[in-house]
């Protein structure tokens, strides 16, 4: 694992030039100039858009402002996924900055999920790393760790400090040296271009032969349409942080 | 392959239809002389043929349960609609109708009270609330897990704050000790939208108490039943009586099959 190390910083560390924008019709009173943030890809929208949030209401009227909620080119942006997830699925191949459209009003009940504080994302993300584990090692890890150090996690994430999140997150990473690896790989697969929101199955790192299972052999089980023969490339499967998203389209491999 | 050991290699060789297959097939649960600790996880095709028979018997006795499946990978999830009343003024018959016959009867209600002097409150159709359900498979917990949406007639959907309220009160103080690990907003895996869940977490936890000593004869009756009529009531559905009744699966291909594996 320490040889990865940094691979572990530049997931981390890993940013995307944003420009929010207001959306027209909401009703201000007087011009909101675009906001430009760096936003870190491993992170989730309403954890770390709070200045832009005071930058939009420092133009509007109280009254004028409810829940607030993020869109790209009309589709409302899930903020449960992580950030570059988001980026990925939808504007990969658009040219930088990001740009988003902020709302205030008319909150889309039937696409997002609501976010009326910091605990509903807490909340998530510790889902997230909760059924991470009971794929990896059936929920031992993470059930035998105290609430503290499920705290370190969130806050770790929370307040972008790498080497608090991984105090705690490298036991999520290990495993028994009698064993080969964890007992199965979180992985979750989105397309665009589907109505399924995403391809989330049982997958053990070990083949019958006692091989690694390589990422190929993945796609192949799970979503063969996917990947053609010359695309595919050798690699071995790598879990860093909670999911790792990827797959953008149905009909190339990045 | 045996569950509980912590290597989990396959003991042989697997055919070249697929590991995923295998896999969800390939799940036994240890027979209690064993294991210290015992498991009771529901493997995925055990859950649609449980399924299948909960939805046989509420077709018998119409109680709005039905299969839906998802075309891209086969999977599937049971569903049910159904009305709730919230004010307490109205007649306890009222409380769980199907979709076809709830306006007529509560027209019929909303008269009677505006009749009867000593009825202090009317039921108006804002307090109608209409429940969605849904049973889905986790593969991460191996478990069903009960997925709901709910809103007003006028279409506004339940805050998360009022489906807190509305859990039973027998169930407050679990409630309140861990709302967010109990009930909360997730994204549907399969449609996409927003539902609340009922987290799965503990549901091997509480199962494995009405699988054990005294109520061993339970494993062979239908999970999702047991189940369901457990953590149903927590959020305002219930399973009538008659699925009691349901007969429990003898020697099934499936098991012996298992037993074969075992």
């Amino acid at each position: 694992m320490t040889d990865d190390k940094d691979v572990l910083r530049d997931v981390w560390f890993g940013r995307i030039p944003t420009c929010f924008t207001l959306y027209q019709d909401e009703i201000t009173e007087r011009e909101a100039e675009p906001y430009y943030l760096l936003l870190p890809r491993i992170s989730y929208l309403t954890l770390v858009t709070d200045k832009v949030k005071k930058h939009f209401q420092k133009v509007m009227r109280q009254e004028e402002v409810s829940e607030i909620w993020f869109e790209y080119e009309g589709t409302p942006l899930k903020w449960h996924y992580p950030i570059g997830l988001l980026f990925d699925l939808h504007a990969s191949n658009t040219a930088l900055p990001w740009s988003i459209t902020v709302h205030f009003k008319n909150f889309p009940e039937k696409d997002l999920l609501h976010c009326h504080s910091k605990d509903v994302i807490e909340a998530h993300f510790m889902a997230c790393i909760k059924e991470a584990d009971a794929l990896k090692h059936k929920s031992q890890v993470i059930n035998e760790m105290q609430k503290k150090d499920h705290k370190q996690l969130w806050m770790g994430l929370q307040n972008d400090k790498f080497e608090q999140f991984w105090a705690i997150n490298r036991k999520l990473m290990e495993y028994p040296p009698e064993d080969n690896g964890f007992r199965y790989i979180p992985f979750r697969i989105y397309q665009a271009t589907t109505e399924r929101p995403f391809i989330q199955k049982l997958f053990r790192p070990i083949a019958s032969g006692g091989q690694l299972h390589t990422l190929g052999d993945l796609l192949k089980d799970v979503c063969p349409s996917a990947v053609t023969p010359e695309e595919m490339w050798l690699s071995n499967l790598r879990i860093d942080l909670r999911w790792r998203a990827e797959d953008s389209s149905d009909d190339s491999w990045n | 392959m045996l569950e509980g050991t912590s290597g989990d290699h396959p003991v042989q060789p697997q055919p070249r239809q697929g590991h995923l297959e295998q896999m969800t097939q390939g799940r036994v649960q240890i027979p209690s002389s064993m294991a210290g600790e015992e498991d009771f996880f529901l493997e995925e095709k055990r859950f649609k043929q449980h399924c299948e028979e909960f939805v046989k018997h509420s077709q018998q006795i119409g109680d709005g349960w039905e299969w839906r499946t998802n075309k891209d990978l086969g999977d599937g999830y049971l569903s049910k609609t159904h009305f709730q009343v919230r004010n307490r003024h109205i007649a306890q018959d009222l409380r769980e109708k199907t979709s076809d016959n709830i306006e007529e009867t509560l027209l019929a209600h909303v008269e009677e009270s505006l009749d009867d002097s000593q009825v202090a409150g009317v039921c108006t159709t804002e307090e109608v609330i209409r429940y969605e359900y849904h049973v889905l498979y986790s593969s991460s917990y191996q478990v069903p897990v009960l997925y709901f949406r709910a809103c007003f007639l006028d279409g506004r959907p339940l805050t998360l704050e009022e489906i807190w309220g509305s859990v039973h009160a027998c169930y407050q103080d679990r409630l309140q000790e861990g709302p967010w690990d109990t009930i909360t907003q997730q994204e549907h895996p399969i449609l996409g939208q927003p539902f609340f869940v009922l987290h799965p977490c503990r549901t091997n936890e509480f199962i494995s108490t009405v699988l054990t000593g005294p109520w061993k004869h339970n494993r062979h009756k239908n999970y999702i039943i047991l189940w369901l009529s457990t953590v149903g009531p927590v959020v305002g559905l219930s399973v009538p009586l008659s699925y009691a009744k349901v007969a429990p699966e003898q020697n099934s291909s499936t098991d012996s099959a298992e037993r074969a594996l075992n």
